[in-house]
């Protein structure tokens, strides 16, 4: 039995625009994704019941009152003296841990403004006091 | 006069076959870097700071949003302080190292960004970052 042949056209699947499609997917990603813009202030908060008793030499309390104002040891202090006062006490005293206690009703720039100091100032025993409402 | 001769043309050719591999190859890099942004968060003015730090994980950050007026939410969620908890609790449940990131505004009183502290602190997710913006000295 004769078979009769089918005339084979040559089949092409054009691939030009391949790079096209795929470059239009990397504009996609590269508009939709965001390149690490976390950044912050660190602290790591201390487990519940894990208070940890201090003898109170080495406690330098840094208050904030309600106006925004700054009181190291009850005397008043512009912010960007936080730093050189913090070093020189950490000089004298290297155990020293820093207790900030702003009020309630300070506003939040003031608080993160004398944190800065301090992580300036390179102290990393900061500990935050919360201060509960109305006290 | 001379005949002018002709001068054989070669056919150039730039093989264009391989520049789709390399954009896919770009392709598959930016979808495993990128992270989605999938919240929209509030409208807050971050306080700048000095000595801000970056960080690098990124898949392990969830965010607190505080705006001025004291509304807090977390995926878009409105939460008051209890909802704080239990969603960092759950949070802290399906990642054992996550930092939760405070991203509130610099005007905000005190008193509610303490609250949030509070409230992270019960839920047990002790990694905390308080977002700023870098300032320059």
């Amino acid at each position: 039995m004769k078979f009769r042949e089918r005339p084979r056209s040559s089949i092409k699947i054009p691939t030009a625009s391949l790079g096209d499609i795929a470059f239009l997917i990397i504009i996609f990603f590269m508009t939709t994704s965001i390149f690490s813009r976390e950044k912050g202030l660190k602290i790591v908060l201390p487990e519940k019941g894990m208070e940890v008793k201090i003898a109170s030499e080495n406690i330098l309390t840094i208050s904030v009152n309600p106006q925004g104002e700054v009181l190291i040891k009850d005397a008043v202090v512009t912010i960007p003296d936080v730093k050189s006062i913090v070093e020189q006490e950490l000089a004298n005293n290297p155990d020293l841990v820093i207790a900030l206690r702003v009020s309630r009703s300070a506003p939040y720039r003031t608080m993160i403004n004398v944190f800065d100091e301090l992580k300036l100032a390179k102290a990393d025993k900061i500990s935050l006091i919360p201060v509960k409402e109305g006290s | 006069m001379k005949k002018l001769q002709r001068i054989t043309r070669r056919e150039t050719e730039i093989t264009t076959a391989s520049t789709s591999d390399i954009a896919f190859l770009l392709i598959v890099f930016f979808m495993l870097t990128t992270v989605f942004r999938t919240e929209m968060g509030l409208k807050i003015n971050l306080p700048s700071a000095q000595a801000t730090e970056r960080i690098m994980k990124r898949r392990n950050v969830a965010h607190v949003w505080l705006d001025n007026t004291g509304r807090t939410t977390i995926n878009d969620n409105l939460l008051d302080l209890n909802g704080v908890m239990s969603v960092a609790r759950s949070k802290l449940e399906d990642n054992p190292d996550i930092i939760m990131v405070v991203r509130a505004d610099q005007d905000v009183e005190y008193g509610k960004v303490t609250d949030i502290l509070e409230s992270l602190k019960d839920a047990g997710t002790l990694k905390i970052t308080f977002a700023t913006e870098f300032e320059m000295k």
